[in-house]
């Protein structure tokens, strides 16, 4: 077994991986709610010339598609990994189960964060397969045609329906409660843990879940109020409306798939 | 409650013969137990009141019982050692309960520590990730001079703090994952902040873990249940210097 089989093989080792590529998903985050905020400007113009932009390089998108897809499927990996072998390690398992830590904040009936880690990233990831079935590879949608649209209306689209937008509102809390101790514990697992920053690296990490969760969720209210910031747009007759109009053209290598 | 009132309890005890036969957890009445007794008095009294009756008394580990040696740990109402914070089983007393209460009382549940018989589980996992490399090469022979290698306060102080693990086992209990990285962290870091533990260093960390896996314990979820249980408040913070240690290790080792 070569050096590097060993140490990925390792249970320190993997926490390693596991942090590592947490922190890598959290920097995507971090962009992905800074392109949706886009939203908010104007129309929906600066929006769509973002997602337009982002799609320009066929090369480049799929080179970071393919980054942030083994991130993805690496923290998943390990994650059922370990979960695996972290019950097996335990065997029996206790009549009754106590803590001793009585300083956690968020907890719903003994269940915290940090515990429930394997089941709040399962809620994301059955999140993301609705997410990405409705974005990335979506067509239609309740009876309308959406592959082909505007980002901006696709978006509009999807999110007007209730139960949708429900489903994000869950996906962006579970994301938020997620981070909320992943954000911190990745900093444990690499090694970085001292009484001159603990306490900082615990207030962003909490202020990185309220951001990401109230951030992300603000889009339920955003869909189920119709997705439109600016009134003007609203009465603009369907066809002729001002976000197409406004809209740069596009080129053919703008068309998703 | 007056000191002096004493307790009538029912006692959920985890019974089971040996390793290879199940358990199952079998109820006791005790009346009028001290409130001035330690929890493992307690549990003499009821294996006075057993063997009058015939039946085979309660198997608990213990040795010093002065909170020095934490053998005698056992997970009480789901806590290991109890619910006092910094103490050992045998430190943990009556007073602590009240009249009426139902106590369960548990082995450590850990696939790396197989019960021996009841409440008793073999802990020589923790011995053979100490002969991994817990240790430092001394040469045998006539006593160093204790003054020849200088060691800064702050260092001493910061070792001192990671060899006051006792080997409980009470982070192992603790964790939801059956980890025994606190009490690896805190032998890993007791000698890494020491120049003796200097040479063996990176062998150090790298056989330990390898150990601890091959030992079959669990991951760290950096849950830090294992720092709030431990009798001897060893800190989380000896996980840091470990998985630092691992990763130079790796990185920079020879082999």
């Amino acid at each position: 077994m070569s050096w590097v089989t060993a140490a990925l093989r390792s249970s320190v080792g993997k926490k390693f991986v596991m942090g590592i590529t947490g922190l890598f998903l959290c920097g995507f985050l971090v962009i992905h709610l800074a392109g949706n905020l886009l939203l908010y400007i104007g129309d929906g113009t600066v929006y769509n010339e973002y997602a337009h932009k982002l799609h320009s390089n066929p090369i480049l998108l799929f080179v970071a598609e393919v980054i942030l897809f083994a991130g993805f499927l690496i923290h998943i990996y390990l994650a059922i990994v370990t979960n695996r072998e972290n019950r097996a390690a335990r065997g029996v398992r206790y009549a009754v189960k106590k803590t001793k830590r009585e300083d956690r904040t968020v907890n719903l009936f003994g269940w915290t964060p940090d515990t429930t880690m394997f089941a709040s990233g399962a809620v994301i990831l059955g999140f993301l397969v609705v997410h990405l079935s409705d974005f990335k590879f979506g067509d239609i949608v309740h009876g309308e045609r959406i592959a082909g649209l505007e980002p901006a209306d696709k978006a509009r689209i999807l999110m007007s329906d209730a139960i949708r937008a429900g489903i994000y509102l869950v996906g962006s809390i579970f994301v938020g409660i997620h981070v909320s101790h992943g954000f911190w514990s990745a900093f444990q697992s690499l090694g970085v843990n001292h009484p001159k920053y603990n306490d900082w690296i615990r207030k962003v990490g909490i202020a990185f879940a309220i951001i990401v969760a109230v951030g992300f969720g603000s889009f339920f209210v955003w869909g189920i109020s119709g997705g439109e910031v600016d009134p003007a747009v609203e009465e603009a007759p369907v066809g002729s409306s001002s976000v197409l109009e406004t809209a740069p053209p596009r080129p053919d290598q703008y068309t998703q798939k | 409650m007056p000191a002096h009132k004493q307790l009538n309890l029912t006692l959920r005890v985890w019974r089971q013969p040996d390793a290879g036969s199940r358990g199952e957890f079998r109820d006791y009445k005790l009346y009028s137990v001290s409130p001035e007794m330690s929890f493992l008095e307690m549990l003499d009294v009821l294996n006075e009141q057993l063997l009058e009756e015939g039946e085979e008394p309660v198997a608990f580990d213990h040795d010093c019982r002065e909170g020095i040696c934490g053998t005698c740990g056992v997970v009480i109402n789901g806590q290991p050692h109890g619910p006092m914070q910094g103490t050992t089983t045998c430190q943990l007393h009556m007073r602590n309960f009240e009249d009426g209460d139902l106590i369960v009382i548990e082995p450590w549940r850990a696939s790396a520590f197989p019960v021996v018989r009841d409440l008793v589980v073999n802990r020589s996992a923790f011995d053979r990730i100490i002969q991994a490399g817990g240790y430092v090469s001394v040469r045998t022979g006539q006593a160093p001079d204790g003054n020849a290698i200088l060691v800064p306060s702050p260092d001493q102080a910061g070792a001192m703090d990671a060899a006051a693990c006792i080997g409980c086992g009470a982070c192992v209990a603790a964790c939801k994952n059956a980890s025994a990285m606190l009490f690896t962290a805190a032998k890993v870091s007791h000698l890494a902040q020491l120049p003796q533990g200097e040479p063996e260093r990176k062998q150090r960390a790298l056989q330990m873990i390898a150990t601890h896996d091959e030992e079959g314990f669990g991951a760290c979820t950096n849950t830090y249940e294992c720092e709030a249980a431990c009798p001897a408040e060893i800190s989380v913070s000896h996980i840091a210097r470990l998985n630092r240690e691992y990763s130079k290790a790796m990185l920079t080792a020879r082999q």
